[in-house]
């Protein structure tokens, strides 16, 4: 079953033109240019029950856009929306009980209370009898051990843990539909791996379709199974995450350390020499010829050698651009 | 139901997190009594009544007017929804499963019943300090009715405020409307001029406007004066609270779908 279904979404802003200066601002007062923005365009989306979706692009792409559309808190320019069978800007409450949002960088919590206090509040807006609000939230909490964290004021939390307040907050009622808008951004290392695995446990065990934008490829690799790219608001890519990173991750680099200075020249049959000094060589490849150039070296009698993935950021480029080509 | 109870127990929490702004509002309860006591007393040294009132009516109904008036707080609801429009955060209240003037009429209960328990033991207390002889309305009927007008009363003035705020979803600026809104119940509400003194046609077509429900029949009821105008008095607020609703709703129909929401 689709949960959610788009045919050529669209949102057009219009924004307000504003002149540089003082001079500029007054004239604005009462003269205004406004130019318009297709901050999402033609957009066509199938998501099924139970999919863990990446949505990815650059800046400006326009993901947070199609997330407000997809939630209804802003109506589209044109085209067809259907989410869970409802039109979203209708904001019908019954609607509103059947999906979350969390978005990175705005809160739910109120921040002069402790994270209890905030969820009790969502327990009685969601309607959640006192059984399964306490047997869900004890779930969450003991999943990312944040039992100490529940009795403190909300504005003295760190990020990270602010957020994983939010989640429990915006799972409480068990949502059909998750959408996350860069739930991971400025957190450390070992937070966002907790966050990961409390999101793939969440979309395992309580089959949540979970939509998520983020700019770490870490997030998007080991979590989603599908992976939708947006650029300049037009979908450019559709499909399995696996296979997306395989289509554009097209070479390898390899580094090798000699203890005879080594003439690099005759390994760089197809490729590129990244670094080559007498003792050591970096050298990117085509994915293809990797065993090729290895033999090469390995003729050499190399003390150390590695093969790496190339650098997720210069892939990233790529797969944004939509060439395939380096 | 339950859920906006629990907003208004929610934002009572919230208020009882800033401790420091609770011992504020009471100190300045308490220097504003205390000046009202000082001045009348000078006023009074001389005569026996001011525009039929005594020293101690005069107080009692001082007393009673500033309590009501300090609970009347629903100017931070525009100010509120303005900010939160304009910076994208109004989201938050648009993806809960709630009516969104609900919530903030149940906030506002929450806040009024914080700072109502406060109000009323700061009065007591002056009463009994300066042995005021507390002038009070004895008809039960009228008290009831008293009562309700403030409760209508303020919920009028929330519905005001939430209106005025989500007409930033059209004007974007709203600053103009609020000094307006402020301007005139101030003017109404005779916390500019006393109303005693504005020719009695001018009254008349205040009495039209709601804000002469608010705080000061309601206070004139209370000491007893007025009486009848008690039960006219709650069909006109009550009037015009209808009002404010149908254009609220016509409002947020209107102009719910030009929020762009802003903000990443
Ligand atoms: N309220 C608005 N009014 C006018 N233009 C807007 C508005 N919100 C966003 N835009 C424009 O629409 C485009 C898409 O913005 P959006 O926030 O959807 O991008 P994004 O993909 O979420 O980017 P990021 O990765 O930086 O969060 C941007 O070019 C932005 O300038
Ligand atoms: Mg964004």
């Amino acid at each position: 079953m689709n949960v959610i279904e788009t045919e050529n979404l669209t949102k057009t802003y219009k924004r307000y033109k504003k002149r540089e200066g003082i001079i500029g601002s007054i004239q604005g007062l009462w003269k205004r240019e406004y130019e318009e923005k297709n901050a999402v365009n033609s957009v066509n989306l199938k998501i099924e029950e139970g999919e863990f979706i990446g949505l990815i692009g650059p800046n400006g792409a326009g993901k947070t856009t199609l997330i407000k559309m997809l939630t209804g808190i802003i109506a589209p320019t044109s085209g067809r929306i259907e989410v869970l069978g409802y039109y979203p800007n209708d904001l019908k409450n019954e609607f509103k009980e059947k999906y979350a949002v969390v978005m990175g960088q705005k809160s739910q919590l109120f921040f002069e209370l402790t994270a209890n206090d905030t969820l009790r509040l969502f327990k009685e807006i969601y309607g959640i009898p006192e059984a399964e609000y306490q047997e869900r939230k004890q779930y969450f909490i003991e999943l990312f051990g944040v039992e100490k964290l529940m009795n403190m004021q909300v504005r003295t939390l760190s990020l990270g843990e602010r957020m994983k307040m939010e989640l429990i907050a915006a799972l409480l009622h068990n949502p059909q539909i998750l959408f996350l808008d860069e739930p991971t951004i400025g957190l450390d290392a070992i937070a966002s791996r907790q966050i990961r695995g409390f999101l793939k446990q969440v979309n395992q065990e309580k089959g949540t379709t979970i939509i998520l934008t983020s700019h770490y490829m870490e997030d998007i690799k080991t979590l989603c199974g599908r992976c939708v790219v947006i650029n300049h608001g037009s979908k450019i890519y559709d499909g399995r995450t696996e296979a997306l990173f395989e289509k554009y991750q097209n070479s390898k680099k390899i580094t090798a350390i000699f203890e005879q200075p080594v003439d690099g020249s005759r390994f760089l049959t197809d490729g590129l020499m990244l670094e080559d000094t007498p003792h050591k060589k970096v050298i990117s490849v085509p994915k293809e010829k990797t065993y090729q150039v290895l033999q090469a070296i390995m003729e050499e009698n190399p003390s150390d050698i590695s093969v790496e993935e190339e650098e997720i950021g210069t892939v990233v480029e790529r797969i944004y651009k939509g060439r395939s080509e380096t | 139901m339950s859920k906006y109870i629990e907003v208004g127990r929610t934002y009572l929490k919230t208020q009882l997190a800033w401790r420091g702004d609770v011992l504020f509002h009471m100190l300045f309860t308490v220097t504003k009594i205390l000046f009202a006591c000082l001045l009348w007393g000078l006023i009074f040294e001389e005569r026996e009544m001011v525009s039929g009132f005594t020293y101690h009516s005069m107080l009692s109904y001082y007393i009673i007017s500033s309590f009501l008036s300090q609970l009347e707080k629903s100017g931070g609801i525009s100010e509120e929804i303005t900010y939160k429009i304009r910076n994208g955060s109004f989201s938050n209240y648009m993806v809960l499963p709630i009516s969104i003037e609900g919530y903030f009429t149940a906030m506002e209960a929450g806040i009024v019943l914080f700072y109502l328990g406060f109000d009323l033991a700061a009065a007591f207390i002056w009463v009994f300090i300066f042995r005021i002889e507390f002038v009070f309305v004895q008809s039960g009927f009228i008290f009831c009715c008293a009562l309700l007008m403030v409760i209508i009363g303020l919920f009028f003035m929330v519905q005001l405020n939430y209106f005025l705020g989500i007409l930033t979803l059209k004007y974007e600026e709203i600053s103009t409307f609020l000094m307006i809104k402020n301007n005139l119940i101030s003017l109404v509400t005779g916390s500019i001029v006393p109303l005693t003194l504005f020719p009695e046609a001018v009254v008349r077509y205040m009495k039209l406007l709601p804000f002469y429900y608010v705080t000061y029949l309601p206070s004139m009821l209370l000491t007893g004066r007025c009486r009848q105008e008690a039960v006219t008095g709650l069909f006109v607020i009550s009037g015009w609270c209808i009002v404010m609703q149908i254009l609220i709703v016509y409002t947020w129909k209107k102009y719910s779908r030009k929020y762009d929401g802003v903000g990443i």
